[in-house]
């Protein structure tokens, strides 16, 4: 068992090679013969004294998830049943062998399409198809906080599964923490969100400070106002723009009710950016401008109502839809 | 007729629901979910105010109260009509296929691109049309269209059809699943003007064609066979019927979207104040329907400033206790 | 000595077995036996295809082997662990929709009378939905859709006269119904997509990844309440006829009546928190028996077969038609037996029943 052991634990992790009582111990392994049971013996010296001084073995994690611990071993083979999970593993460079098709019939979303060719589909974030899961033989599975229990039951007799429990209006470099944990490279996508802070940074002297943002998804009874907590908020926030109150005051809410038209006011700020799920949001700028109601926000009359792409602005968490989130802001407002 | 069955002249009555509904129509006027008072409401109604008040009480305001009125007059003649054409009292204007033929129109027009906003009204009435009218051909198939029971079977059958595969473009695309979970819960703010322009006609012209069918409506509920003997055409009156209730309830779901549960109730009310002949209780039902619209509305504005109720939800609110009070306190008034 | 002389002498009337001794006989249909066997039949092959189906489908060999444990790992853990529960779940739920529908189709004389239509779906719904989207509780949604499923029956039954008054206790169903299915709708829009999403399955019904213990549950309830069920059979048949008939044929028919009530919702309740709002099983089951079995008698178990196989049909055509997207179970039940129910009711000759 030791042997075994030792063997896997040189697969995996070569840095412990360095150790020294370790090194020698492999050199010794690698002339069999008559000195097995020497070895067995140094070989269990060995593991015990290495234990001693790492109690926890290095290549397995022990992740805090929404239903208890879980332990997981690799993470060479990873299935992502959430659109963080997805952009969080393509952003750190760990292609995961099987995704769920996130907010399309049968496509990755269409931001993550080009970094994620070859990734297979596996159902949908409704409707995860356990078969095709467990015909990609997965060695971890990341899954949608809310999960329910009784999905999670049947998934994590597949592969360990990591469920975050986390609110939509986390901060969205924290969202993906479990995830990251579990793909074990902290270190990769500390990186990667450093670069998307340093580029908001960069950009922070080109915007006018105090100006004001309302993120809205327009209805025909009114708009709803996305929670200034989600990430597109986040950004625009650390730029120095302000929130309007309505956005900012929702709490836990991702998004508000439909606001009457009769209090537009309240979402009316310089800068109006309408999300929607339209591959061309143009559409919808042009029936909104149609209610009398818009055309006398002051964002309308001063041009100042732009249309982004729903998917990003309004649910996704990851590094790479960050990314786009600035991208827009760059060529939107900051022109 | 039976004893205790109370009726109530249907002059006085009628009168009394007017007034009714004037007072509800000025009441919707003047209080709405912004921060208007009422005096500055009273005084936009009369030309006088802020340039503010009076957009909010004539422009958004105004066009709403009409179309609560118009969708309540025609529910509630709809709803009245099509217990009587089936003998059943539980018969509500939806079974007729006429929502989910509207939905799935809805549906189809946003799968191929459209947007919520910018939905014409036309798209939502010819599916209602052509759901309701698939339905009656279906019937006249067989001759089926002389056993009501069958017609509501049927119109069941079929609404669950188009349910069904609506369900299945929703499971394809998420775009179309994330708009249509607002449209379907039904709003009177937000609509275009141009809709109420389109609608009138429409409710017109169906409630010309019911009012020609009521008198041998009337006829009918005295059993098939005297009908006949009356020398009145039974299976010929239902379908003109039927034709005069798709127009009416295909028009008010595309102006205001699926509003639950007005067909059902009104038409008890109408029948417990002044008995169950058709040609009594129809114009009450015409004249209550618009009342209960309008209550609702200004429900759905007042109960979560300075958001809105979806008023579907209100009239379910409303409308099922009152419904179970009803049948519960009184021999349910026969058709 | 008496009874074999006289069970040689006396034999069924036609179309009828005349089973037993002693002081006990029975009459079986001799139709509704054959039409039950074909029924089953079918069950266990459309069960055993949908095994063998899938994204790695097997052979015939393959998965029997799998089923007893031999075989690779690989596919004895899918066919145990995955598809197994998910066939056993969808038996045990389409049988307990079918006799809900059949008895209570029967006792409101009325064809169109669902379980659904006094509100237990939608109140299983609502409640899943709620614990979802809305309220984080420690229950799980398929408990909860019991204890909502249970709640919309208890306020019909409360507030609809007790049953008694069939005809006010299913009007107040529609209303629970309808006031249940609203605001449903009303939390899925104020809800973020993500969440929509993971409430979606409980608004459709699906027989994805079911809760074993909740399957247990209902498997418990399907053993106690399909006897019991086929007992009251019997004073369905006379019940067929107006109270009046029945009660001059000595049926206590308050007592009969309170009794399939009870059963038909217990039944429901438990099928609804398996696999969700199903429709139209509790609809066509009971047509398709009566189809076969013919008009006479009250066809309780060929119901429960033919429910049972209209799931795992419905089951199997929404998993490998669009691999590896799967269509839940509730919008194949429709698109499917919406047509067929049409077709039926189009093709026979008016009834009163």
């Amino acid at each position: 068992m030791n042997r075994r052991r030792i063997r896997h634990s040189r697969a995996i992790q070569p840095q412990a090679l360095q150790h020294p009582i370790m090194a020698l111990h492999a050199e010794i392994q690698a002339h069999r013969g008559a000195r097995r049971s020497f070895t067995c013996a140094l070989a269990g010296l060995a593991i015990a004294v290495t234990s001693w001084f790492n109690p926890v073995s290095a290549q397995e994690r022990r992740l805090d998830t929404a239903f208890g611990p879980v332990a997981v071993k690799t993470a060479e083979r990873v299935v992502t049943l959430d659109e963080g999970a997805l952009d969080t593993a393509l952003a750190v460079g760990m292609k995961p062998v099987g995704s769920v098709a996130v907010r399309g019939g049968k496509d990755l979303p269409t931001y993550l399409q080009d970094a994620g060719k070859g990734v297979k589909i596996v159902g949908t974030t409704r409707e995860p198809n356990l078969e095709a899961i467990l015909a990609q033989r997965p060695d971890v599975i990341l899954a949608s906080p809310g999960l329910e229990k009784r999905v999670y039951d049947i998934l994590s007799k597949i592969a360990p599964t990591v469920v975050p429990s986390v609110a939509t209006t986390a901060p969205w470099q924290d969202r993906n923490a479990l995830y990251v944990a579990a793909l074990g490279k902290e270190a990769e996508y500390q990186k990667r969100v450093e670069e998307v802070e340093a580029r908001i940074e960069a950009l922070r002297a080109r915007a006018q400070a105090g100006q004001t943002f309302t993120i809205v998804r327009w209805m025909p009874q009114g708009p709803m106002a996305m929670s200034s907590q989600l990430m597109a908020g986040r950004i625009l926030t650390a730029l120095g723009l302000q929130s309007t109150d309505i956005a900012a005051e929702l709490g836990d809410r991702p998004h508000s009710d439909i606001l009457s038209l009769e209090n537009l006011g309240k979402v009316d700020a310089d800068w109006l950016l309408i999300a929607t799920l339209n591959e061309q949001g143009q559409a919808t700028l042009d029936a909104a401008r149609k209610q009398p109601a818009f055309t006398r926000l002051k964002a309308a009359q001063s041009d100042h109502a732009v249309t982004v792409d729903g998917q990003v602005w309004s649910s996704a968490t990851g590094v790479l839809a960050a990314n786009r989130v600035v991208d827009d802001i760059e060529r939107l407002i900051l022109k | 007729m039976p004893r205790h069955t109370k009726r109530m002249p249907l002059r006085r009555t009628a009168i009394a629901c007017a007034a009714l509904v004037g007072i509800l129509m000025f009441a919707s006027m003047l209080w709405g979910a912004g921060s208007l008072t009422v005096l500055q409401s009273l005084q936009a109604l009369l030309g006088r105010g802020s340039e503010e008040a009076i957009f909010i009480v004539h422009e958004l305001r105004g066009p709403r109260t009409v179309l609560a009125v118009l969708v309540g007059l025609a529910l509630g003649a709809s709803g009245t009509i099509m217990q009587s054409a089936t003998r059943n009292p539980l018969a509500e204007p939806g079974l007729l296929g006429v929502s989910a033929g509207a939905s799935f129109a809805v549906v189809l027009a946003i799968y191929f691109g459209a947007d919520s906003v910018g939905l014409h009204f036309s798209i939502a009435i010819l599916g209602s049309l052509a759901g309701c009218f698939l339905v009656l051909m279906t019937t006249q198939l067989r001759g089926a269209g002389a056993d009501p029971v069958r017609l509501v079977l049927a119109g069941a059958a079929f609404s669950s059809i188009l349910i069904a595969v609506t369900t299945l473009i929703l499971l394809h695309d998420q775009r179309t699943a994330d708009e249509i979970r607002f449209w379907v819960i039904g709003a009177l703010g937000g609509r275009p003007t141009s809709n109420l322009v389109w609608a009138a006609p429409g409710i017109l012209g169906g409630l010309v064609l019911v009012a020609i069918t009521t008198p041998a409506l009337a006829a009918l509920s005295l059993g098939e066979k005297v009908a006949l003997g009356l020398g009145h055409r039974p299976a010929f009156t239902r379908l003109l019927a039927m034709t005069g209730v798709a127009i009416l309830v295909g028009t008010a779901t595309a102006a205001a979207g699926p509003i639950a549960f007005a067909g059902l109730i009104v038409p008890y009310f109408a029948r417990r104040l002044v008995g169950p002949d058709v040609r009594r209780a129809l114009p009450i039902a015409m004249v209550l329907g618009p009342s209960v619209v309008l209550l609702s509305d200004i429900l759905s504005r007042l109960a979560v400033r300075p958001y809105e109720l979806p008023i579907g939800v209100v009239t379910a609110c409303i409308g099922a206790p009152v419904l179970i009070a009803v049948v519960r306190s009184h021999r349910l008034p026969r058709l | 000595m008496n009874s074999t002389s006289m069970k040689s002498s006396i034999r069924g009337p036609r179309g009828f077995w005349l089973l037993g001794g002693g002081n006990i006989s029975i009459l079986v249909n001799q139709r509704g036996v054959w039409a039950g066997t074909f029924l089953l039949c079918l069950l266990v092959l459309t069960a055993l295809w949908s095994l063998t189906a899938g994204t790695p489908a097997l052979t015939l060999a393959e998965t029997i082997g799998a089923l007893i444990g031999a075989g690779e790992g690989f596919n004895v853990f899918m066919i145990q662990e995955l598809r197994l529960p998910r066939i056993v779940a969808g038996i045990l739920s389409g049988a307990a929709l079918g006799v809900g529908g059949c008895l209570l189709q029967t006792l409101a004389r009325n064809r169109l009378a669902t379980p659904g239509i006094i509100g237990i779906d939608d109140g299983a719904t609502a409640f899943a939905v709620a614990s979802i989207v809305a309220i984080p509780t420690s229950l799980a949604p398929p408990m909860l859709a019991l204890i909502g499923a249970a709640t919309a029956a208890a306020l019909a039954f409360g507030l609809g006269g007790g049953g008694s008054r069939g005809y006010r206790f299913i009007v107040v169903g529609i209303a629970i119904g309808a006031l249940f299915g609203a605001l449903t709708n009303f939390m899925l829009a104020r809800t973020d997509i993500d969440s929509a999403n993971l409430a979606y399955p409980w608004t459709v019904g699906s027989l994805n990844a079911r809760s074993a213990s909740t399957v247990a549950l209902l498997a418990g309830c399907v053993a106690i309440c399909l006897p019991i069920a086929k007992i009251l059979g019997r004073d369905l048949q006379l019940l067929r006829f107006s109270d009046a008939v029945a009660v001059g044929l000595g049926t206590r028919v308050k007592r009969t009546r309170l009794a399939i009530l009870i059963v038909t919702v217990c039944l429901t309740a438990f099928a609804v928190a398996v696999a969700g709002p199903v429709g139209l099983v509790s609809l066509a089951a009971p047509e398709i028996a009566r189809h076969l079995t013919g008009h006479r008698g009250v066809p309780v178990i060929n119901s429960a077969w033919a429910g049972a196989w209209i799931m795992t049909a419905a089951d199997w055509v929404g998993r490998t038609v669009f691999a590896p997207v799967e269509i839940p179970v509730g919008v194949i039940t429709a698109v499917i037996g919406g047509p067929y129910l049409l077709w039926i009711l189009l093709r026979e000759p008016r009834r009163t029943a």
